[in-house]
C-alpha cells in the first residue's frame, strides 16, 4: 500500500536541484548546488556541520526559498510552492512529534488534516496508520503518549508519520543523530529495509562518513556550499575526485605534492590511511614515493590502530594498521620515519581545493 | 610512604546508614525552606480567613460588631436584590473581561511568542506590554476619563470626522468604561502566560505539521491552540482573581452605576459594617475558589507545565 507511483514516462530522477543558492546576509550557505536524486534510491548527503545540509533540506521541503536556482520534482518546479502542497516527507532530527497527541494521532495527522485530499473515512485512516506503525515495528503502540516512549521509538513514529502520507521523496535530517550507538546501527539496517519495501527515494543528510557510506546507494558530498562529488559509495571512497571530497571521508591523508620525494611536484596528493607504510629513515623500498615525518602518538581502536605523524610542513598524517595484519615497525614517539606508498595508491588533485 | 588502608572507618552498629542520614538531611532542608511560607500563610491568610467567616456571623449594631452569633447579616445579604444583583454584575463583568482579554491578548501573544523568534525582541516586546504598569494603577484608570468622556478624545475625533453628531454618552461612567478599563489593565496578565506557552512550542513541530500537508488554519486549530491552552488557563486564573476582587476601576470609571462585590466590601467597611463586609468577603472568596477550581479542572496544569 505504500508503493510509490512509478516514475512517469521513463523519467528516472525524482528530485533535481540546479544552481540552488541560498544566502544569509553576507554569508552564502549554498552556492550553486546541483544535485540529482534518482528514483528508488537511498541517497546520502555527507557534509561537515555548518556546511548547509539542513538548509538544503529546508529549501527542498519549502520551509525556506532559494535566492537563485530551481528545485524540481519529476521535472515539475516546486520552489515557490507553499510547503504543505509540495508532497515531500521531512523527518526532523529532533523528531518534532506533536507532544499533545498519542502515537496513533501523530501518525494519522497528515492523512486526516492535510489540505490536499484529506481522508475522511475514519476506518481507513486507522488502518493506514496501524499499517505504518507495523512497518516501523511499532504495532500496538498507537495509544501511547509520545512522551511515554523511548528515543528510538520516537524516531520510528516520526518515520511512520511521514511515510503514511506516501510522499514523493523522504528527506531525513540527521535521523540517527539523536540515537545512541547501538540503536543507530539497528536503525541503519531498518531504514534501508523500509525504503526498499516502499521504493520511494530517501535523501538522508548526515555528518558521519560511516553512516553515509553504509546507508547510501549513492553518496553526495556537500562542501563549501556545493556538491563536490556524487557517486556510489565504493567509487567515492576509493576514488574521490577532489581534495574536498577526500577530506570528508576521513580516510585520506592530503598533503602538498612538494613534500614528497619521487612523485609529482605540484597540486595536492591524497593517500589513504591504510595504504601508507612506515620505515626507518633511509630504508624506503625503491620506486615508492615517500616523505619524512615525525611520529607523534598512536591510538588503539580495537581491530585497528591509528598512528599520527607530523610532516615537515606541519601537516598531520594518519596511518591505519590492522591488528590481524600488522605492517608498521616498532615506533618511538618523537622519532623521525619515512612514510611511503605505492605510486598508484596516490591520487593527485590540481587546483584549489 | 604510608600504606593505603582499605578498611572502612569503624562505626557503631546502631548508627544510621549514610542513606538514612542523607534522607534525614534532605527532609530537614525541605522543612526549613517551607516553614517561612507556611508560617506566613497560616498567620496572614488561613487565620484571617477563619476570622472573616467567624465575623460574618457576628451581630452588627450601627457602629460596632459584637461577637454574639447570628445569621442576620447573611439573611440580609441573600435576601436583598441589590446584593444579589452585585453578584450578577461581578460575574457578568468577569466573564466579559475574561473573553475580551483572551480575544485581545491571544493574537498579541501569538505574535510575540510564535512569529518573533528572536529572544531579545521577544523580551523587549513583553517589557513594552508592561510599560503602562510604570504608572500607578489610579493614573492608568483615570487616564480613560479624558479618552472616553463626552468632551473626550474619542468623541471629539468621531464628531470631527462627522461620524456622530452628538457625543456618545455610554463611553464613560457606564459598564462599558469599566469593561474597557479592566480589559486594558488585565490584558497583559493574559499575554504573559500565553506567550510563555507559545514560545515553548518547537518551531520544527509546526514545520512538521506543515510538511504533513496542513494549512496554517489547521495547524493553529490542531497544534498551536491545544499546546497554548495551559497558558490561556493560567492567564484566565490571573485575570479572574484580579477582576473578581476589583473595586477601584468600577469606583472611578462607572460613576457609581456599577456595583461589584468589591465595591460593596469597600463601602461596608467604610461605614464600619464589619459583619456585613465579612459576608460579602466570604461570598467573593467562594466565587473565586469555584472559578479557579473550574479552571484547573479544564486543563491539567501539572501535566502541561
Amino acid at each position: 500500500m505504500f508503493a510509490c507511483e512509478k516514475s512517469i514516462n521513463g523519467e528516472t530522477d525524482v528530485l533535481t536541484l540546479s544552481r540552488v543558492t541560498r544566502r544569509y546576509g553576507a554569508n552564502t550557505a549554498l552556492d550553486g548546488v546541483d544535485l540529482v536524486v534518482p528514483d528508488n534510491t537511498y541517497m546520502a548527503l555527507l557534509g561537515a556541520s555548518g556546511a548547509g545540509k539542513t538548509t538544503l533540506l529546508r529549501l527542498i521541503a519549502g520551509f525556506e526559498e532559494p535566492d537563485q536556482g530551481e528545485i524540481a520534482i519529476h521535472g515539475e518546479r516546486i520552489d515557490g510552492q507553499p510547503p504543505h502542497l509540495r508532497d515531500i516527507g521531512f523527518v526532523f532530527q529532533n523528531f518534532a512529534l506533536f507532544p499533545h497527541l498519542t502515537v496513533a494521532q501523530n501518525v494519522e495527522f497528515g492523512l486526516r488534516h492535510r489540505a490536499r485530499a484529506p481522508i475522511t473515512d475514519d476506518a481507513e485512516i486507522r488502518a493506514r496508520a496501524e499499517a505504518a506503525l507495523e512497518l516501523v515495528g511499532l504495532a500496538g503502540f498507537g495509544h501511547r503518549g509520545v512522551g511515554a516512549i523511548s528515543g528510538g521509538q520516537r524516531q520510528r513514529v516520526a518515520l511512520a508519520r511521514t511515510l503514511v502520507c506516501e510522499p514523493r521523496i523522504v528527506l531525513l535530517d540527521e535521523p540517527l543523530g539523536a540515537l545512541d550507538a547501538n540503536l543507530r546501527a539497528r536503525m541503519c539496517d531498518e531504514l534501508r529495509a523500509i525504503r526498499e519495501r516502499l521504493k520511494v527515494s530517501f535523501l538522508h543528510v548526515t555528518g558521519s562518513e560511516t553512516e553515509a557510506l553504509t546507508m547510501g546507494d549513492e553518496v553526495a558530498v556537500l562542501a563549501g556550499g556545493r556538491i563536490v562529488q556524487s557517486d556510489a559509495p565504493e567509487m567515492l571512497f576509493t576514488a574521490p575526485r577532489n581534495a574536498a571530497a577526500a577530506r570528508h571521508l576521513n580516510a585520506w591523508n592530503i598533503f602538498p605534492a612538494g613534500l614528497c620525494a619521487g612523485g609529482a611536484a605540484q597540486g595536492e596528493i591524497a593517500v589513504r590511511f591504510d595504504q601508507i607504510d612506515v620505515s626507518p629513515p633511509g630504508a624506503v623500498p625503491d620506486g615508492r614515493p615517500h616523505l619524512a615525518a615525525q611520529y607523534l602518538t598512536g591510538e588503539f581502536n580495537g581491530p585497528t590502530a591509528l598512528s599520527f605523524f607530523r610532516a615537515e610542513d606541519g601537516t598531520l598524517l594518519q596511518v591505519v594498521d590492522h591488528l590481524s595484519t600488522p605492517r608498521l615497525p616498532e615506533l618511538t614517539e618523537g622519532a623521525r620515519y619515512d612514510l611511503h606508498f605505492a605510486p598508484d595508491a596516490a591520487r593527485q588533485f590540481h587546483g584549489a581545493a | 610512604m604510608t600504606a593505603l588502608s582499605t578498611e572502612t572507618p569503624s562505626r557503631p552498629a546502631a548508627a544510621a546508614s549514610p542513606a538514612a542520614l542523607r534522607a534525614r538531611k534532605d527532609r530537614n532542608r525541605a522543612l526549613a525552606l517551607l516553614s517561612p511560607g507556611l508560617i506566613w500563610m497560616a498567620l496572614f491568610m488561613v487565620l484571617p480567613m477563619c476570622m472573616v467567616v467567624y465575623v460574618s456571623f457576628w451581630t452588627q449594631t450601627t457602629f460596632s460588631v459584637e461577637p454574639s452569633l447570628t445569621t442576620a447579616s447573611w439573611q440580609r445579604f441573600l435576601g436583598s436584590s441589590t446584593y444579589l444583583a452585585a453578584i450578577g454584575t461581578t460575574l457578568r463583568i468577569w466573564a466579559i473581561v475574561l473573553v475580551a482579554t483572551v480575544a485581545i491578548g491571544y493574537p498579541v501573544a501569538l505574535f510575540i511568542g510564535l512569529f518573533v523568534r528572536n529572544k531579545t525582541v521577544q523580551t523587549a516586546l513583553l517589557v513594552a506590554c508592561v510599560i503602562p504598569f510604570w504608572t500607578s494603577f489610579l493614573i492608568r484608570v483615570i487616564a480613560w476619563r479624558p479618552m472616553l468622556g463626552t468632551e473626550g478624545a474619542i468623541n471629539m475625533i468621531l464628531m470631527k470626522l462627522g461620524i456622530i453628531s452628538h457625543p456618545l454618552e455610554f463611553l464613560l461612567f457606564s459598564e462599558f468604561s469599566v469593561l474597557v478599563g479592566m480589559t486594558q489593565i488585565y490584558c497583559v496578565f493574559m499575554v504573559g502566560p500565553i506567550t510563555f506557552m507559545l514560545g515553548r512550542i518547537e518551531p520544527s513541530v509546526i514545520e512538521a505539521a506543515r510538511d504533513l500537508g496542513a494549512s496554517f488554519g489547521t495547524i493553529f486549530r490542531r497544534i498551536i491552540l491545544p499546546l497554548s491552552l495551559p497558558g490561556v488557563m493560567v492567564g484566565a486564573i490571573f485575570v479572574s482573581v484580579m477582576v473578581l476582587g476589583e473595586f477601584a476601576t468600577a469606583a472611578s470609571l462607572s460613576g457609581r452605576k456599577v456595583n461589584l462585590l468589591g465595591n460593596i466590601i469597600v463601602s461596608q467597611v467604610g461605614s464600619l459594617k464589619w459583619a456585613f463586609a465579612a459576608v460579602a468577603g466570604v461570598v467573593l472568596t467562594v466565587i473565586i475558589t469555584a472559578v479557579i477550581a473550574l479552571a484547573l479542572r479544564l486543563v491539567d496544569l501539572r501535566k502541561e507545565m
